[in-house]
Formats: C-alpha cells, sequence, structure tokens
C-alpha cells in the first residue's frame, strides 16, 4: 500500500514539476541606454565598476546573465523575482534617474550593505564564489561615497 | 469536569487573542537608527549659482506670484493653480486654464519645490526660475502669446519697472522674461515647510506619537523609502509608474515626451511626500482621490505589496508628521502695481 502510494506521489510530483516548466518568467533583460549606466554617469573608479560588475550585475542592471537553473522550474521563478525586486531597488543600468541627493544615499546605501555583509545574498554566493566581497571590494564600493557607514 | 471546562474555554480564549493579534500584525514602534540613516532634515534652500535671493527680487516675485495679468485673460495668476493658503496646490485633478482648458497633469505643490532636483512632472526644467517661466506662455495655461507681450505688459506699469530696478540693482534694462522667472523663483525659495518630522531627525524623540514612529516602521517596511528618502521624502530622482505591475493608465508617456529615450517611457519625478495629507488629489493624472487610495496604489504598482487597511492607516498616520505649517506672514498677498493706460487689455481669444 505504501509502495503504492509513493509511486504515485512521486509520479504526480513528476508530472507537476513537467508542467511547471511550460510557466516560464519573463527574463528578457530589458534595453540598455550605455550613457545612462552607473559607469558613465557616476564615473566612478575602474576597480568600483569592476565590483559592482561582478557582485552586482545580475540582480541590480539590465545586463543580468542568466544562469542554466535559472530555466528550470521553481528555481526560475525565484531567481527571476530577484532579479525584478533587484532592479526595483537599485539599477546600476539606470543610474541617470537619481539626482545627486539620492546618489549619494544609494552609494552610502551600498557601502553599508557591503560592509555588514548583507549584499550580496548568502544563498547567492556559493553559486557565484567570485561574487564574494572581499575587504579590498568592500573598499572600493565604499570609496565613492566619502563616508563611512553608519 | 468543570475544570476540564474551564482549560478549555482559558485555551478557546488563548487562541483568539494569539489569532487576532496574529491577523493584523503592526509594526513596533521603537525605530531602528539605521532606518533613518537615508533622511534627513529639510534644509533651507539658497539661490544657485549668481543669482540672488535679496529681498527686493524677493518682494517682486511675491508681486508677479499673485498677479493675474500675466495671463491672457488676466484672470489666472500662479496662485490660482498653486494656491498658497491651500499647501500650493488647487486639488484639481488637473487644473483649469486659459478659457477654462484642462491640463494634462496635476499641479503639484510650489512649497519645498526649490529643493526638487528638477522640476514638472518630467523634469523638463532644471529649476524654479526656468519653470516659472513655463506656464505664462503655455497656452492651455496662462496663454500670453509671446515674451514681448509679458514684458509689455511689466513695463507698463511703472511700479513694476521700479521693483525690477530695486531687484536687480546692476542691469540697465532689468524688466526681462529671464528676470520675472528669476523673481519669483526668488520667491518660491522660501517656500519651505519645516515639520516635526524634522524636529524627529534632530533629535527630538517626542516630536512624534508612538502611533507615527510604528507608522514609519510600517513604512519602511513596505520598501517606500527606495524612491521616497532624502530631505523631501522624494522630489530627488525618476522612477517608472508601474515598477512592479503595469500603471493602470498609460495614455501619458512621462519623461519619454522630453527625451524620446525608450528606457524614460512612463517614468516621472518621484513626488515629495511633505505636506502629502494636504495636497490631495495625488499622481501625475491627479486621479487618485485620497492619500489612503495612493498608498494602496503605491504598494500594489510600485512595490509589488498588498497593504492591508492596518498597514496603510499606520502610514498615513505617520505622514501627518510632514506637514509643516504654512508661513502665513511670507505668502500675505501684497498690492499689486496699478494698472496704466498702457497695460495691455485681457483677452479671451484662444
Amino acid at each position: 500500500m505504501l509502495k503504492r502510494v509513493t509511486k504515485y506521489g512521486a509520479g504526480v510530483l513528476l508530472a507537476l514539476l513537467i508542467a511547471a516548466q511550460f510557466v516560464q518568467p519573463d527574463r528578457a533583460n530589458p534595453p540598455t541606454d550605455p550613457s545612462a549606466s552607473f559607469a558613465a554617469v557616476a564615473k566612478p573608479p575602474k576597480a568600483v565598476c569592476e565590483v559592482v560588475a561582478r557582485a552586482c550585475g545580475d540582480c541590480h542592471s539590465n545586463q543580468t546573465v542568466w544562469p542554466w537553473y535559472s530555466r528550470v522550474a521553481p528555481v526560475s521563478w525565484l531567481v527571476a523575482s530577484d532579479v525584478k525586486e533587484g532592479r526595483s531597488k537599485l539599477n546600476f543600468s539606470q543610474w541617470n534617474i537619481y539626482g545627486s541627493e539620492m546618489t549619494q544615499i544609494k552609494l552610502g546605501e551600498i557601502c553599508r550593505e557591503a560592509k555588514r555583509g548583507e549584499m550580496p545574498p548568502w544563498y547567492y554566493i556559493p553559486i557565484h564564489r567570485g561574487a564574494k566581497l572581499s575587504s579590498w571590494d568592500v573598499a572600493a564600493l565604499c570609496s565613492p561615497t566619502g563616508m563611512e557607514p553608519r | 469536569m468543570r475544570k476540564t471546562q474551564c482549560r478549555i474555554g482559558m485555551a478557546l480564549a488563548c487562541l483568539l487573542v494569539l489569532g487576532a493579534c496574529s491577523r493584523e500584525p503592526s509594526a513596533s514602534a521603537n525605530i531602528d537608527p539605521a532606518r533613518l540613516a537615508v533622511f534627513a532634515p529639510l534644509v533651507a534652500t539658497t539661490a544657485p549659482g549668481d543669482r540672488s535671493l535679496n529681498k527686493d527680487a524677493i518682494a517682486l516675485g511675491r508681486m508677479l506670484y499673485y498677479d493675474p495679468r500675466l495671463s491672457k485673460s488676466q484672470k489666472i495668476s500662479c496662485n490660482t493653480c498653486h494656491t498658497l493658503t491651500e499647501y500650493g496646490v488647487d486639488h484639481q485633478a488637473t487644473s483649469s486654464g486659459h478659457n477654462g482648458q484642462k491640463g494634462d497633469r496635476n499641479s503639484p505643490t510650489v512649497y519645498n519645490a526649490a529643493v526638487h532636483f528638477v522640476q514638472f512632472w518630467d523634469g523638463r526644467a532644471p529649476d524654479v526660475e526656468e519653470q516659472a517661466k513655463g506656464p505664462v506662455l503655455n497656452p492651455v495655461e496662462m496663454a500670453m502669446p509671446s515674451e514681448k507681450q509679458v514684458i509689455a505688459v511689466l513695463k507698463s506699469m511703472p511700479e513694476y519697472v521700479a521693483a525690477f530696478k530695486k531687484a536687480f540693482p546692476d542691469q540697465k534694462d532689468p524688466v526681462t522674461y529671464d528676470n520675472m522667472g528669476k523673481a519669483i523663483g526668488a520667491f518660491e525659495r522660501k517656500l519651505t515647510t519645516p515639520a516635526r518630522w524634522d524636529q524627529f531627525l534632530k533629535g527630538d524623540q517626542n516630536a512624534l506619537t508612538t502611533a507615527e514612529k510604528a507608522g514609519f516602521n510600517e513604512f519602511t517596511n513596505a520598501g517606500c523609502p527606495t524612491c521616497h528618502a532624502g530631505g523631501l521624502l522624494g522630489g530627488n530622482m525618476f522612477q517608472k509608474a508601474g515598477v512592479a505591475k503595469p500603471w493602470w493608465d498609460t495614455t501619458d508617456s512621462g519623461r519619454y515626451k522630453v527625451t524620446k529615450n525608450e528606457t524614460d517611457k512612463f517614468v516621472f519625478k518621484v513626488p515629495s511626500l511633505r505636506n502629502i495629507e494636504k495636497t490631495a488629489p495625488y499622481f501625475h493624472d491627479g486621479k487618485t482621490a485620497t492619500l489612503r487610495e495612493a498608498i494602496a496604489k503605491m504598494g500594489e504598482y510600485q512595490v509589488g505589496r498588498t497593504l492591508t487597511d492596518a498597514q496603510i492607516q499606520s502610514i498615513q498616520i505617520w505622514m501627518a508628521s510632514l506637514t509643516g505649517e504654512i508661513p502665513a506672514d511670507y505668502i500675505r498677498e501684497p498690492v499689486l502695481p496699478k494698472s496704466t493706460s498702457r497695460t495691455p487689455k485681457p483677452s479671451e481669444a484662444d
């Protein structure tokens, strides 16, 4: 009896997984205007651009590199949701939307979150080893802010 | 048996209490100082560059602000749509201009406007001095046919000529359209409304009530400071209307009209939250009548959250602390220069 239930359960699960593959989230990278990017507008040091591209770019820019597992549901839904939320909070591809005060606020937040180890998120690092921030990276991210995080 | 019934009764009562609590979790009234890092008290504005904020320029700006003779019909002044006694708005979805024509966007408040990083909903003017020159010549608003005609009106009144000379003493012929904008801008730069929120940010813990502190926590929990931060809680960045979910009305393409960049479609300047409870209706189209509705829509369309009634109410309570006092003396309507026989007559023609 138990064997039968397990067998049916596994069958249902497999069917659901297969069906889930037909519900794919939007993974399109929005159009990008290079003159609106963080690099073009804020003109930060090269080291900062390098760290941003390596550790932040997947969720906080329009130049997301979508990994293979972002095509497999249900992980695809989680990844797409993270990217959508990340872009809405801070988008290095649309740095021209910020005035000078908001620029300072965003740079301050980047520095604070990097210092506290809140970004990149813990679950992102094991699968993106290059995203782990060294103390040099944190120092670079804090350099354009001209402030110590509170 | 009785003991058992009593225990069951008590257990049920506990469950009911717990249930009631868990249905609408309310935010704590203790504010984590880290949450305040992205906010700042309102600053006193200064004149940018070589511009002067002398009292004569301000006095001239005040007269120009209230003067309907800067409109073709001589019935509409800046104050008509940006009514200073009404927190700088006219409470219309979109204002009525020349011959009752309707504008296509909501008239934003002039209070604290000088602190905004750009002017108009689409940011097409860099500062209040430039902004002030727009509506006077807009055919839908004050509808003056040309700068020349505006100057003719001003020069027809010796009191204005004298006031311009006083405000711009170094200039040979100071009655110019640019100087009109500068004088109105000078007046507007002092239209600031510090509020209890500023006292709180400066360290007065009693400036906010417990309910307002809890409301602030709801505001930050919902993710609103992503766009509403800084000294004005807005007014320092552009954002797309419909970040989390497409905006319900896409007839206005926003900043795209100015830049023609695809990425600027439906992008608008983020409005400031200062005096927000006094400046209904809301958003660029003015189609949202109440603050309650506006907060709910922001949750749904911008941050992708369905806020509960309790959360909305709590945020609304905190927003009351952003309401400043109208500077009654500063905005007192001045005596305007008398028209002369040379002053052009009003026209109702389109």
